[in-house]
């Protein structure tokens, strides 16, 4: 079979030609037609083809967050032939200006929010950028503080007509998205072209996404499972419905008063809703379809879930960044279902069209079924690797011992428990985990307190452990003294949110396993402790 | 039974639980009226602890349904709908 050479814009321009007047965009209660955001979206093209400095890397920063400017950024990145590499204003802005800057990108596209925070993120730009604005009519003020850089407001901005779509590499970078890194510093991966087609045509088919459906969009863009929102929704002429920060504190009434058919969310949203007693039976009857991912499902959400909206199919879905949003998938059958359940979390399911699984021991070779291993997968969705990081590439992405394909090494022990049985999540294999969805390095937590505390020793824990991951992390500093409040201080300046420790506990002396490594699981029971 | 309590402080205990979890630590012109969401100050990862903890100042169950989410605006809003005379 002849791969595809289409590209991601492909299945938005299909849409916008096919029904122009329908919603793309719900925002609050603001709408935009397919032509109007097609058009904007156009227009940046035009303007990025005409204005961005010239070279590579082609990626167009898309500095924004749930606004209109954020979501044609993406588009307008892609129609012009860039990737997208999205950053969010809401975390530091340090960790913000090191991406930039690793990302070399030219160009960004800017709204509001981010445009608050330019004067430190472009703090120390070592090369002139095109800052495009289309939420502000005036720039003047904006291009006078930063002199080095062009910036263009809406009024500059070249019109649609002038938008030629040129060729573009299924091979090329549809996104560049950085993930939590064990060194300390963020791992960006690159997802091309091919990857994101795979994915959105194997999803369409499936779920036969319709015009008339309105998709929920409960994850950033700095997320990667945002790009099933947008890119499956588009796909095929959908509604993309991006809730408030308002409406976000109370995703159920959003359901209902958005209309939403499609959701997706992290488990933990689901929980959420739970405990604010809303999950009740029937309270969504209008969900067709109802798909987490992000975190391990917990089967009694599932079945809560499933009642909730009892028209919906629901699935779960798996799949690191690595590997294009989601790989692996499992229905929920209330019937079937909790018998296949382990550990109290559903089934990771079986793979995706094309894409093939491999359950490994540490030297990488098959294990029997039945017996836990290392998840490895390989196919049409795996991803380019690390951008100019071929020392963390070649780690991640191996060939397994009589294999032709390169696999990703996913870094999650699973395990089938029978032929013909679906795959169960069993935990992760090294030091990351899941909080309120987002995948998180300790290392990444702990080398920032090393340094803000300047100890040799820091660990970072998660804490309380929760069905699906955690839900914050708590700090040990190795120091018998320390201004544990001016670390923690110091820490949540560098770290978004999901990442801030709760609380730091000084720790002179280590507990230490039989291999001499700290023991990570006598520093939870030492909470456990303190918490009963 | 719903308790009532003094305006004063209503506000000031809002005012402290909101300081104490802020994700995104309010400026020191932090106010009754500083937009609680749009700056990060309160996240949807707060709201169960929130709900909860407004149903302990209040003494009765909050019902999630009922609540119009835009009174998590500011501290003005949350006073206005949890704890005015009706």
């Amino acid at each position: 079979m002849t791969p595809s050479r289409r590209t991601v814009r492909a299945g938005f321009l299909a849409s916008a030609e096919r029904f122009p007047e329908r919603p793309a965009l719900q925002l609050g209660d603001d709408q935009l037609s397919y032509r109007e955001l097609g058009a904007l979206a156009a227009s940046l093209a035009a303007t990025l083809d005409a204005h961005a400095p010239a070279g590579e890397p082609a990626l167009t920063v898309v500095f924004g967050h749930r606004s209109v400017a954020a979501y044609a950024g993406v588009l307008g990145a892609l129609f012009r032939g860039h990737g997208y590499v999205p950053l969010n204003p809401a975390f530091p802005t340090d960790r913000t200006r090191a991406m930039l800057q690793r990302s070399r990108c030219r160009s960004l596209v800017v709204d509001r929010h981010g445009e608050r925070q330019l004067d430190e993120v472009l703090l120390g730009a070592d090369r002139p950028l095109l800052l495009l604005l289309p939420e502000h009519d005036d720039v003047r003020d904006i291009a006078a503080r930063f002199p080095a850089h062009r910036v263009l407001g809406r009024a500059d901005l070249l019109a649609a007509t002038h938008w030629r779509a040129g060729d573009v590499d299924p091979d090329a970078v549809a996104y560049l998205l950085f993930t939590s890194g064990s060194t300390g510093q963020p791992k960006g991966v690159m997802v091309a072209h091919r990857n994101v087609v795979a994915f959105v045509d194997a999803m369409v088919e499936r779920y036969a996404v319709r015009e008339t459906d309105r998709f929920s969009q409960t994850f950033d863009l700095t997320f990667d499972l945002s790009a099933f929102d947008m890119f499956v929704c588009w796909e095929r002429g959908a509604c993309l419905c991006a809730p408030t920060q308002a409406e976000k504190m109370l995703p159920a009434r959003y359901v209902a008063e958005r209309g939403i058919t499609v959701w997706f969310s992290v488990p933990s949203t689901a929980v959420l809703m739970s405990r604010l007693r809303v999950l009740k039976p029937g309270k969504f009857p209008g969900l067709r379809l109802a798909l987490f991912c992000g975190e391990a499902l917990p089967a009694e959400m599932a079945r809560k879930w499933s009642e909730a909206a009892p028209n919906a199919v629901l699935e779960n879905l798996y799949g690191p960044t690595e590997l294009t949003i989601a790989c692996t998938l499992y229905r929920w059958d209330g019937d079937r279902s909790p018998a296949e359940c382990e550990l109290g979390v559903v089934p990771i399911g079986d793979p995706y069209p094309g894409m093939q699984v491999l359950v490994a021991d540490e030297h990488l070779r098959e294990v029997a079924v039945g017996e836990a291993g290392e998840l490895l997968m390989t196919g049409p969705q795996l991803t380019l690797g690390y951008f100019e990081d071929p020392e963390r590439t070649a780690a991640a992405f191996v060939r397994p011992p009589g294999r032709d394909e390169i696999y990703y090494r996913t870094g999650d022990r699973v395990r089938r428990p029978g032929p013909g049985k679906p795959l169960v999540y069993l935990g992760r294999v090294d030091n990351q985990i899941k909080i309120q969805g987002y995948r998180v390095e300790l290392g990444e937590v702990e080398a920032v307190l090393r340094e803000e505390a300047g100890v040799d020793v820091a660990i970072a824990v998660g804490w309380p452990v929760t069905a699906s991951g955690a839900d914050g992390i708590v700090g040990f500093l190795g120091a018998d003294h320390a201004d544990a409040a001016g670390v923690r201080d110091r820490v949540i300046a560098r770290l978004p949110p999901y990442m801030h420790p709760s609380e730091l506990r000084l720790m002179p002396s280590f507990p230490l396993n039989a291999n001499g490594k700290v023991d990570r699981k006598a520093l939870l029971a030492i909470l456990a402790e303190g918490a009963a | 039974m719903m308790r009532r309590m003094e305006e004063a402080q209503a506000r000031n205990k809002l005012r402290d639980w909101i300081l104490k979890h802020a994700k995104t630590p309010p400026g020191p012109a932090f106010s009754d009226q500083t937009p609680l969401l749009e700056g990060g100050i309160l996240s949807s990862l707060d709201i169960v602890e929130f709900v909860l903890f407004i149903e302990s100042l209040r003494g009765e169950d909050v019902d999630v349904d009922d609540i119009d989410p835009r009174v998590f605006t500011s501290i003005d809003t949350l006073h206005a709908a949890f704890f005015a005379p009706a």
